[in-house]
């Protein structure tokens, strides 16, 4: 059907101005304090607020702990030169430019179902749900958020805000000009057997989100 | 000067509990009322009107209007769905170029609300020494918002015991002639309800729709409980 | 084909199906489930001050776009197409499923799927199969109900209704993997199957929550992450989208999301929330080279313009579901359609036929707890009303109630004719009754006395009461 069928059976008036974006006065001002707190109870971990100069120790610590050998990372996850770091502790970074030649993507995607690291920045924390915001862009994978096991994401104090309305009213054209805008609230789960909540079913089982001033 | 409302005492109060109807008339007098009864009244249509017969729901609205238009004041309704159907649905079944209809149905107050939102819950010396679960008919609480006038009322009750049950506010299953219609569904979320009932071991249940004390009652006796139901101008009146 | 059809008794009678239902372990499994979702909403609403304020906008939003139904769909195609998206538009369930067949192209596709009521309701998994595709379902839920060959029972649970052990054989059966039934180890294993399928897989064909007129953006909400695979990893990826879920702006969508987990299962928000803006960009690292967005019809436009126009406001959430005592007591297959519980009463006539589903308006006590429930607001007890209007005048009301209704009715019309009536009943049960009540009615009387006691009718009517007062 073409569109101009569908239009002559729906309402095609301009409407005047839509009801808009209602952002509501949530009170609490320690942002870090809720978003972590509201981060927890989702069952991700918070690290931190810590000097931007202690965070490549904590990446590597979360990664050696977990026997993490490969990942998945941005190209700047916001910690200056943590991948050399990384390879010399010998945690090597995984190619992350997927391939457009059909065979090759999936070759190369494959290879990543054994990939158990992921390393990306954040661009905007939650507060009231503990979420985190990521932006896809030149070397931002989204398959980074989603593949591995044990999920670290870098997030500035400073990118923190209230709650996603208060987000969306600050940033109203947040999804122009990239393929995928995601907001992440916790490690993935289900209930979808007996109800009983379970971590990591497709996506990462353990959520880090490191605090930094 | 006594206030002077009427009472439209509904179908099923008339038939199967005329007590009540005896109970809310005395309720309304110790309130300071001046009660007027029309016997001409019979039913507000709601009947057909749930399972879609509006014309015939019509004919009993029209009825209405005509036997209310010529007096002035409160139209007091000791019933929940009743007040609903009148309030709400009956303008729209007729034709009300003139407003008489809305002039009518607008007196229509339930008899919780009467007495709580337009007396200010007056004092009735009520006594009652028993345990008793509430039960809020749904028509009642969700379409006129009777989440606190009848606890406002039975907290007035000298000895009444009210105990809080788990899902107080759920629906009893009676739905009207849903309980013939789908009578297993009917009875097995009358059950679900019984079940918590049964756990607080109240003496009575009281209620503002004798339609869901019907199918309660009918419940609790298949269940040979010893619990009874009761209007709450029952428990109001003292009996 | 939008009915469910793996029930013990097949049939299209909604009284039937309850019957086989109640009292059946699925029930109970249901019952369970719809309970803690209703108190999780209810926690969640509580625990958010602003909710009201939220719903009431959340609806307005909802109720202005449907008004302008047409106007919001041409913005959504024009900046789908400015970003490098497709969009088709399909009329109905065949032509919808002959779009997706075409873009799936060559037999033997691997087609991976998040969980998408409106791919149920055009029956696509099997289209698909039909010619030769491999279609794996990828919600950890749906993946079990479709290797068990069955049907989804509840809108966000679908596979409320097994339990650990019966996966476990399932898996054990169809996985080849070592029988367990340990929640943990079956989430395992479902794990490391999936995700091979999913970074190999040619498409993946995900419904959406919404699509965001003002930047051609689809959004899909999950808390797995197999929506979040399946809109990446493919190099095709299709999102079907019924017409009426947009909303104008991002902005307005945040306001949806805020409301939409809470009223669904108490999350503050899901796990995921991905919004997807046309294909992968130059530049960009991975992401699909194709994105399809198919928009579909299939009776919707019916809905527009009268009483049940607020029905297209819904947003899935299942909140209705979860509080319904009819739903509570039969699950989703007491319904015999895709869309269940109080939304799917109203809607399931009107997009399906009437024939099959009109009945579903009788399966309610008009109790309203839906009405409470629903962040956007439907009045589904008026269109319920409304859908029982159309059944009575089809001369469809069930069972007997009709001419119950219509001869009571008659009779109240004259109060001497209904005075006569009670006492008429006071009569007629004097051989029934004991002690006042009554056990046992002949006919459809017996559809009471199965379940209840009946109180006798009294002997003096109020009239009769207030005479002897004058």
């Amino acid at each position: 059907m073409k569109l101009d069928e569908l239009l002559t059976v729906l309402p095609v008036s301009v409407p005047g101005p839509s009801p808009g974006l209602l952002v509501p006065d949530l009170g609490h001002t320690d942002l870090v304090g809720l978003f972590a707190e509201r981060l927890r109870e989702v069952d991700g971990t918070d690290h931190g607020p810590m000097p931007l100069s202690a965070a490549g120790d904590i990446v590597l610590s979360i990664f050696a702990e977990a026997g993490v050998d490969r990942y998945l990372g941005w190209d700047d996850p916001g910690v200056p030169g943590i991948h050399d770091r990384l390879a010399r502790a010998g945690i090597r970074r995984t190619e992350a430019w997927v391939p457009k030649e059909p065979a090759s993507r999936m070759a190369h995607q494959s290879a990543y179902a054994t990939v158990a690291g992921g390393l990306t920045g954040a661009d905007f924390g939650l507060a009231e749900s503990g979420s985190i915001v990521l932006r896809s862009g030149a070397g931002r994978a989204r398959l980074a958020s989603i593949v591995p096991l044990v999920h670290i994401a870098i997030l500035p104090v400073r990118r923190l805000v209230r709650s996603l309305v208060h987000y969306a009213a600050d940033h109203p054209a947040a999804p122009t000009g990239l393929s995928n805008l995601v907001v992440v609230t916790g490690p993935s789960r289900t209930g979808d057997i007996e109800q009983q909540l379970n971590l990591g079913v497709h996506g990462p089982r353990h959520l880090h989100v490191v605090l930094v001033n | 000067m006594a206030l002077k409302v009427q009472l439209f005492v509904t179908c099923l109060i008339d038939g199967m509990f005329p007590e009540v109807g005896v109970a809310t008339t005395r309720v309304l007098e110790r309130a300071g009322c001046e009660v007027d009864y029309d016997v001409r009244q019979t039913c507000c249509g709601q009947p057909a009107f749930n399972v879609g017969l509006f014309e015939d729901a019509a004919r009993l609205a029209r009825k209405f209007v005509d036997e209310y238009s010529s007096t002035t004041g409160p139209i007091v309704v000791p019933s929940g769905s009743c007040a609903d159907m009148i309030i709400h649905h009956m303008a729209d079944l007729l034709d009300d170029a003139e407003g008489v209809v809305k002039g009518v149905t607008s007196r229509v107050v339930e008899l919780t609300s009467f007495l709580v939102d337009q007396l200010g819950n007056p004092a009735l010396g009520a006594v009652c020494a028993a345990r008793a679960v509430y039960h809020p008919s749904c028509h009642g609480l969700r379409n006129l918002g009777l989440s606190y006038q009848p606890k406002a009322l039975l907290d007035q009750v000298e000895g009444l015991e009210l105990v809080e049950i788990e899902g107080a506010s759920d629906c009893c299953g009676f739905g009207g002639l849903f309980s013939i219609e789908f009578g297993e569904v009917s009875a097995a979320i009358l059950d679900a309800k019984l079940d918590r009932i049964e756990a607080a071991g109240p003496a009575v249940i009281v209620g503002g729709d004798v339609s869901c004390l019907l199918h309660i009652e009918g419940g609790l006796k298949k269940r040979a409980l010893p619990i009874e139901v009761s209007h709450i101008s029952q428990i109001l009146a003292g009996q | 084909m939008s009915r469910i059809s793996s029930l013990p008794s097949e049939s299209l009678d909604f009284r039937s199906r309850a019957r086989a239902l109640l009292g059946s372990e699925e029930a109970a499994a249901i019952r369970l489930g719809t309970d803690r979702f209703a108190a999780l909403r209810r926690q969640a609403e509580g625990e958010y001050p602003p909710m009201e304020k939220m719903r009431a906008r959340a609806g307005d939003i909802r109720r202005h776009t449907v008004a302008h139904l047409g106007h919001y769909v041409s913005r959504f195609v024009e900046n789908l197409e400015a970003v490098g998206g497709v969009a088709h538009i399909a009329s109905g369930a065949e032509e919808a499923c002959a779009i997706i067949g075409g873009l799936v192209g060559a037999r033997g596709s691997v087609v991976v799927k998040s969980k998408s009521m409106l791919t149920e309701e055009i029956d696509l998994n099997q289209r698909l199969e039909a010619s030769g595709h491999r279609v794996v379902e990828t919600d950890l839920g749906e993946f079990i109900v479709q290797l068990a060959g069955g049907s989804p029972s509840h809108l966000i649970a679908p596979a409320i209704h097994m339990n650990r052990a019966q996966i476990g054989r399932l898996f054990a059966d169809r996985l080849q993997a070592p029988y367990t039934d340990d929640p943990i180890v079956l989430n395992e294993i479902a794990r490391a199957y999936l995700r091979e399928i999913f970074l190999a897989a040619d498409v993946g064909i995900s419904g959406a929550n919404f699509g965001v007129a003002a930047t051609g953006s689809i959004v899909t909400v999950t808390n797995e992450g197999n929506g979040r695979f399946i809109t990446t990893a493919p190099r095709v990826h299709i999102a079907v989208l019924g017409i009426e879920r947009l909303v104008p702006s991002f902005s307005e969508m945040a306001v949806l999301l805020e409301v939409l987990a809470r009223s669904a299962t108490g999350q503050r928000l899901s796990v995921y929330t991905n919004i997807v803006t046309g294909p992968r960009l130059p530049g960009e690292p991975d992401g699909p080279e194709e994105l399809h967005v198919v928009l579909v019809d299939n009776g919707r436009s019916n809905l527009l313009g009268g009483v049940f126009e607020e029905a297209l406001s819904c947003i899935r959430c299942g909140a209705c579901l979860n509080v319904c005592p009819v739903y509570r007591e039969v699950g989703g297959h007491g319904y015999g359609s895709v869309y269940s519980g109080p939304i799917g009463a109203v809607i399931s006539p009107l997009l399906f036929g009437e024939d099959a589903f009109g009945e579903l308006a009788y399966a309610s006590t008009l109790c309203g707890a839906c009405l409470e429930a629903c962040p956007v607001g439907i009045d589904l007890p008026r269109m319920l009303i409304a859908q029982r209007r159309r059944e009575a005048l089809a001369g469809k009301i069930p069972g007997p109630a009709a001419s119950l209704a219509r001869r009571y009715s008659s009779l109240a019309t004259r109060p001497s004719r209904f005075e006569r009536l009670w006492r008429l009943a006071r009569l007629a049960t004097w051989p029934l009754a004991r002690g006042g009540f009554i056990s046992w009615l002949p006919g459809p009387g017996r559809a009471w006395t199965d379940h209840h006691v009946l109180r006798r009718p009294a002997r003096r009517s109020f009239r009769r009461t207030q005479g002897d007062r004058q």
